[in-house]
């Protein structure tokens, strides 16, 4: 009796050792990054055979991810991307989990910048995977040397001369800022997560004087990304945009296709270098995963060097990887060396919901050349966009 | 069947005391005079009431006071390195499904009062010598003399389930504070009372600002593009309709074209057209007509005005096209003998054409009304509220109460003041609308029509 017990016994623990665990666990990445996305996690499976994996994929973008998630996070990815400025509300959510196995390694390997978009009051919520998602500015060579796009009146005067407009969406606060980032004023969150902005103080109000002269600038053009795309080489010689529409503007120019770091602008007679926001996508663990240590094996793979080069090279995104970021076929992309460039003067965008449309109106002021008392605007402004 | 209609209390003290314990065991009454299946069926009913509440319900309902007290938590686990959660409330769940069990009170409170009634019957009949009627029996009844009941129980039930819970939610969301502070699992929102109420029309004074700001935008709105595409509408049909127009079915098929595009293409193209470098300025620049671009989306009277003529290029051919039909069906002999007494097409169209048109299309223009109201298409694919204003929380020049309460849930999370301003544009569009269609003359002198 005691032998088949025994007997039993050996073959129940056999059986466990060899019966895989079986691990479900549903990701989430926008539509173009699918087929990427299948392939990285295939590779994650095959590296690890102890346990067997089946993954369901949905097609949710970086930008919906917030709201999706809080819809239902039950229901919601376990494993699932966000950019950076989605990180507050999520973490208000309590929709991650930390980042705490090997957090060291995970620090070490991601640039700095990568790293503090990627954490809340010193606590990492997640594993950065790019780190593109900021601006620079793309120049048509036939019209502005190298010389004239270090500073702003130099591509006016530039531009001016030779009849081309100079781009710039001015009545969207993400490129708004950037005057006001490069001449020292602060946006941020304070440690109860409630935003601060000054821009309201002198240095915003010398900055907004910038802004308007640039856009009662006879050069100056409003427009999106769309309209870059099309006039650039046509009736604009300049524009400030990001990665996304390097492809398109590159085909456009041809051999004319430069890209650099932002200019300065002048204030009170001296240069002041623009600054700009540096965002990252970060992948995340949902705090509602049955399976959270597979889930961060998962992201941590997904956001490994080996991925992130992969990544580049199939979609072209920017490396937040240290080691992937300074790969020759990076430092070779005229897109991501200016990025790379920018990166020094821009920080991580901390940023709640309610400042993106006060900004917006700020802009459209300037955008409509209005005269409008400058300090009043921005006032008005600050009371808005730190309110709720 | 006289005393089918007195109380019920009455018959319960007059009736024997398996009536009176059905008060507490369902279907007694019934199994003790031999109606099983029926006793039996209110039995079971009882039972998974007991049971949804005892296994479900109840947890739920319990919070119903707090919407939950604990949140999410979290402990450090050695073993695995990570910290663990610990499930908390979920406010949002507890609404809900408390909702939901109170509506399933409600429906269990009318069957035990079926069950006392049945009881009571049962009794009734038993004392009276007359047999009980088997379940059978009274499931056929519902295909013959209380054949409506059957008819109406499935839209009843369907319009309580996905009409009217949904609705006393998504009221009852307008009393807490549940916004992008507020998000479960991670922090939990509660009840305010009216806050939200007074926040909107009293207290805050940015939030009532932006509130009769784009409330009083909404009403002009409504009312220049109802009036606008009816009056231009008119005009156009009865045009068109003339005797000495040639050609009319080319020239109503010329004007019927935009509306063989989808809305939403006609109009982001022409939001395209419309910016400082889009399509309608380069032409006017380059005619020679303006130095400057126009700010079309970008001056308050400008992208108003724009919107409304828009609007007037999309809606236009609808009314056109109704208009078309009414005034091809008024009689000629009106015109005819109204003719013969010597009035000229003036005359005609004031005392014919315009008192017919009227009569028949007023509730369609109360439709219009209130769809305008509430036109989202045309604001948010056109300016999507722009311009932007300070003055304003979260919204535009342009801004409709509806794309303000589209932005303030998808953008900002601020679902109870989204939830506020919902009830006060469905008891505006609902007061509008009551109040106008009883007055018209299409209802109150709906046999007078020919």
């Amino acid at each position: 009796m005691k032998k088949v017990l025994c007997a039993l016994l050996a073959l129940a623990l056999l059986g466990s050792a060899a019966l895989a665990e079986e691990i479900s666990l549903k990701v989430w990445g926008s539509q173009e990054d699918q087929e990427l996305l299948a392939e990285l996690c295939e590779a994650f499976a095959a590296e690890h055979p102890e346990n067997e994996w089946t993954f369901t994929y949905g097609v949710v973008g970086e930008a919906d991810a917030k709201t999706r998630y809080l819809e239902d996070p039950a229901a919601a990815a376990d494993v699932f991307s966000y950019p950076d400025d989605q990180i507050i509300d999520l973490v208000n959510a309590d929709a991650l989990y930390e980042v705490t196995r090997d957090l060291d390694a995970i620090v070490a390997a991601n640039t700095p910048g990568s790293i503090q978009a990627a954490s809340v009051n010193g606590v990492l919520y997640g594993y950065p995977m790019t780190a593109d998602n900021g601006y620079f500015l793309y120049y048509d060579k036939s019209v502005l040397t190298e010389e004239d796009v270090q500073t702003l009146d130099g591509i006016l005067a530039a531009a001016n001369a030779a009849g081309k407009q100079v781009q710039m969406d001015i009545s969207n606060g993400w490129y708004l800022a950037s005057f006001f980032l490069g001449n020292g004023c602060t946006l941020g969150l304070d440690e109860d997560g409630r935003q601060v902005c000054d821009f309201n103080s002198p240095a915003g109000l010398a900055a907004a004087e910038a802004v308007r002269a640039f856009c009662n600038d006879p050069a100056f053009t409003p427009g999106d990304d769309s309209f870059l795309m099309g006039a650039i080489g046509d009736s604009v010689c300049a524009g400030v945009s990001g990665t996304w529409c390097a492809e398109a503007i590159s085909e456009k120019l041809g051999e004319n296709y430069g890209a650099c770091k932002l200019p300065t602008f002048t204030v009170d007679g001296e240069q002041v270098q623009m600054g700009s926001f540096l965002g990252c996508k970060i992948l995340g663990v949902n705090t509602q995963t049955a399976h959270p240590v597979e889930a961060m094996m998962l992201a941590e793979y997904l956001t490994s060097e080996e991925a992130q080069v992969r990544r580049f090279e199939v979609r072209g995104y920017g490396p937040s990887n240290i080691a992937a970021a300074s790969s020759e076929a990076v430092a070779a992309d005229p897109a991501l060396s200016a990025l790379a460039a920018q990166s020094a003067y821009a920080i991580s965008q901390q940023v709640l919901a309610g400042f993106w449309t006060p900004a917006e109106a700020l802009g459209a002021e300037f955008e409509a050349h209005s005269t409008a008392d400058l300090q009043g605007l921005l006032d008005q402004f600050v009371a808005q966009a730190t309110e709720g | 069947m006289q005393k089918a209609k007195q109380c019920l209390l009455r018959r319960l003290r007059e009736a024997d005391a398996s009536a009176r314990l059905s008060c507490a065991v369902m279907g007694l009454g019934c199994l003790r005079h031999g109606q099983v299946a029926k006793g039996l069926l209110y039995l079971a009913a009882e039972g998974l009431f007991i049971a949804y509440m005892a296994c479900f319900g109840g947890r739920y309902l319990a919070k119903f006071g707090t919407l939950g007290d604990t949140a999410q938590a979290r402990v450090w686990s050695e073993e695995l390195q990570i910290y663990q959660r610990i499930p908390g409330d979920n406010s949002m769940l507890i609404l809900l499904y408390s909702v939901l069990s109170i509506a399933l009170c409600v429906l269990f409170v009318v069957i035990w009062r079926m069950n006392l009634l049945s009881a009571c019957r049962a009794c009734e009949r038993a004392r009276a010598g007359e047999k009980q009627p088997s379940l059978r029996v009274e499931a056929r009844a519902l295909l013959d003399e209380r054949f409506h009941v059957t008819l109406l129980s499935a839209p009843m039930v369907s319009l309580l389930l996905f009409t009217v819970l949904p609705i006393v939610f998504m009221v009852l969301i307008a009393f807490t504070n549940f916004d992008a502070d507020h998000q479960p699992p991670g922090s939990l929102f509660t009840w305010t009372g009216m806050t939200n109420v007074t926040d909107v029309f009293l207290g805050n004074a940015v939030k009532t600002r932006t509130f009769f700001g784009i409330f009083g935008w909404t009403m002009v709105w409504a009312v220049l593009a109802t009036f606008t595409n009816y009056i231009f509408g008119l005009l156009l049909a009865v045009v068109i309709n003339n005797k000495l127009v040639k050609a009319k079915k080319t020239w109503r098929t010329l004007f019927i074209i935009p509306v063989a595009i989808p809305q939403f293409v006609s109009l982001l193209l022409i939001s395209r057209a419309l910016e400082p470098s889009g399509a309608i300025n380069v032409a006017l620049m380059e005619l020679g007509w303006i130095d400057a671009p126009l700010p079309f989306l970008l001056d308050e009277r400008l992208a108003r005005m724009a919107v409304v003529v828009i609007n007037m290029w999309i809606g236009i051919p609808y009314t056109m096209m109704t208009f078309s039909g009414v005034l091809m069906n008024i009689p000629s002999e009106l015109y005819e003998s109204a003719e013969m007494d010597g009035a000229g097409p003036v005359r005609r169209f004031f005392s014919i054409t315009l008192p017919y048109m009227v009569f028949v299309t007023t509730p369609q223009t109360i439709t219009t009304f209130v769809a305008n109201i509430n036109n989202f298409n045309v604001i948010y694919l056109l300016t999507a509220g722009g311009p932007f204003s300070l003055d304003y929380y979260q919204a535009g020049k342009t801004d409709l109460l509806v794309t303000w309460l589209y932005k303030l849930t998808v953008d900002h999370h601020d679902y109870a003041l989204a939830s506020t301003i919902g009830i006060f544009i469905f008891m505006l569009v609902s007061l509008c609308s009551l109040a106008v269609y009883n007055r018209s003359r299409a209802v109150r002198k709906e046999d007078m029509f020919q």
